[in-house]
């Protein structure tokens, strides 16, 4: 029996499973992507765009899910579940990158001399209890002085000396070392960063706010070792004896200064400066006629006066 | 001692305005001989130039006054006149007030003018502003501020208070430091 004939028209039915192109598709299973980097066919992109998609589309999921079978799978009970590789194309970084931390000053001096970094192991091996114990920390070696149960005094160490103490001193006066130094590192990379005078100022600033901020307005507080009195701004007054000339134009221009703001007032109010009554005057001497009478009155007393002179 | 700053200077010009309004130009730019106004010790001084560059040379501890003392800055700021001041004051002054002469004891006593004793008063006096007061015989006696103006006084019973006192030639007595 001749199959070949059912198997053709099955064939044309179905679309090939395997999909071929000229360049391979570049599958990541990892992301479920797919990734076509075929140049796009003109001709048919413009001739028929939907199809054009709908035929690159399925080459991608075709080849996606012909990749997603041959990986290994786990049984559950949903099914055989695929376990999908890292992925492995590179993606872009969301973030900008980390700014660089400024150097500390050892970091800065080590580089300048050429001392390469060393690690030093946080473990150090201790010969009497023969175990690796801290360096520092929890029952960290640098304790082990101040531990110990028999000290060395020497011979000439005064009477109330404490060798536990002497040894507690030194490890925590070598960690407040360590405390200042970045503190000052950290102000370091601060100053670096704006300008050191406005900073400078800005502490200075702070410090005389809260030297003044106690009940007593720092009255009463206790001084410091090396604190600075407290310098408010002074008063600056012109010499006592200056150019009489000059302060005379001071003065005047602070009278005219206040004569506008008298005049300005006075607007508002509607009288006038002067103790003269302008307007009583001119009803006094119009004998109640009004200024438009006298002004009349006044022309026609010159008009006569002239008359007068002619003859 | 030391020159006023602007706003003493402002302060006492304005307190002064009061009184002899525009007139002030004429303590300030004088023609005979130029002045000056110095504070010393919170008191103000009206002083000639040549007194001042003489007082220069007295160390401030020693210093009691020079010139004319007008007056002194409260511990708030407020210029307040003395009676010192009278006399520049009651040469330029722009309202005028003549008290008759029953009138001038009461007055010099520290108590105000009442209405019974107002002999005279520049007419047209605002309300509020600042007089010189006068004996009938123009003798300047003090200052104060009109309790009313000129045209509301007519109307006043002969009790009502006139001009509140503000200084009179009579504390040169009565506020003499005894010593």
């Amino acid at each position: 029996m001749d199959v070949s004939n059912i198997l053709a028209s099955h064939a044309a039915k179905f679309q090939s499973v395997t999909v071929e192109k000229e360049t391979p598709l570049d599958v990541d299973t990892g992301l479920l992507t797919v990734t076509d980097l075929t140049p796009i066919d003109e001709d048919s992109y413009k001739s028929n765009l939907e199809e054009y998609l709908q035929i690159t589309a399925r080459d991608g999921i075709q080849a996606l899910v012909a990749a997603l079978y041959g990986l290994p799978t786990q049984p559950s009970p949903d099914g055989p579940l695929a376990q999908l590789p890292a992925p492995t194309t590179q993606l872009p970084r969301a973030k900008p990158l980390p700014k660089l931390k400024p150097p500390t000053k050892w970091e800065r001096f080590a580089a300048a001399k050429g001392i390469q970094k060393r690690v030093r192991e946080k473990k150090v091996w201790d010969e009497e209890r023969q175990e690796w114990v801290n360096r520092w920390g929890k029952d960290g070696k640098n304790k082990e002085k101040e531990e110990q149960w028999i000290h060395e005094v020497k011979a000439d160490a005064p009477v109330d000396h404490d060798p536990v103490k002497a040894a507690r001193d030194a490890r925590t006066s070598r960690v407040a070392k360590n405390e200042r130094q970045r503190l000052q590192n950290n102000a370091r990379a601060q100053t670096a960063a704006g300008d050191r005078e406005e900073r400078k100022k800005d502490i200075e600033r702070t410090l005389a706010t809260t030297r003044i901020s106690t009940a007593s307005m720092g009255r009463f507080d206790n001084k410091l070792d090396g604190e600075k009195k407290l310098r408010g701004v002074k008063r600056k007054f012109e010499a006592a004896e200056t150019s009489v000339e000059q302060e005379k134009q001071a003065s005047l221009a602070v009278l005219s200064k206040l004569d506008g703001d008298v005049k300005r007032a006075r607007k508002e109010k509607g009288a006038g400066d002067d103790v003269l009554n302008v307007r009583k005057a001119i009803r006094n001497v119009s004998k109640g006629k009004g200024g438009v009478a006298l002004a009349r009155e006044a022309n026609r007393k010159g008009a006569k006066s002239k008359r007068g002179g002619k003859r | 001692m030391r020159p006023l700053t602007e706003d003493e200077s402002k302060a006492v010009f304005t307190k002064l305005a009061n009184y002899i309004g525009k007139n002030l130009i004429h303590l300030i730019d004088r023609k005979d001989e130029p002045y000056c106004f110095r504070l010393h010790k919170d008191r103000v001084y009206y002083v000639s130039e040549s007194s001042m560059r003489m007082s220069i040379s007295v160390a401030r501890p020693n210093f009691v006054s020079v010139g004319t003392c007008f007056g002194k800055f409260s511990k708030s700021g407020k210029f307040k006149l003395h009676v010192t001041a009278l006399d520049h004051i009651a040469q330029y002054a722009k309202y005028k007030v003549w008290i008759k002469s029953n009138g001038e004891m009461p007055f010099l006593y520290g108590n105000h003018v009442v209405k019974a004793h107002l002999g005279r008063i520049t007419e047209d006096t605002p309300e509020h502003q600042g007089v010189v007061v006068f004996s009938m015989s123009d003798v300047p006696l003090g200052f104060g501020v009109t309790a009313r103006s000129t045209v509301d006084t007519r109307k006043l019973d002969p009790t009502a208070i006139i001009v509140f006192h503000q200084a009179d030639v009579g504390e040169y007595l009565r506020d003499e430091v005894s010593s």
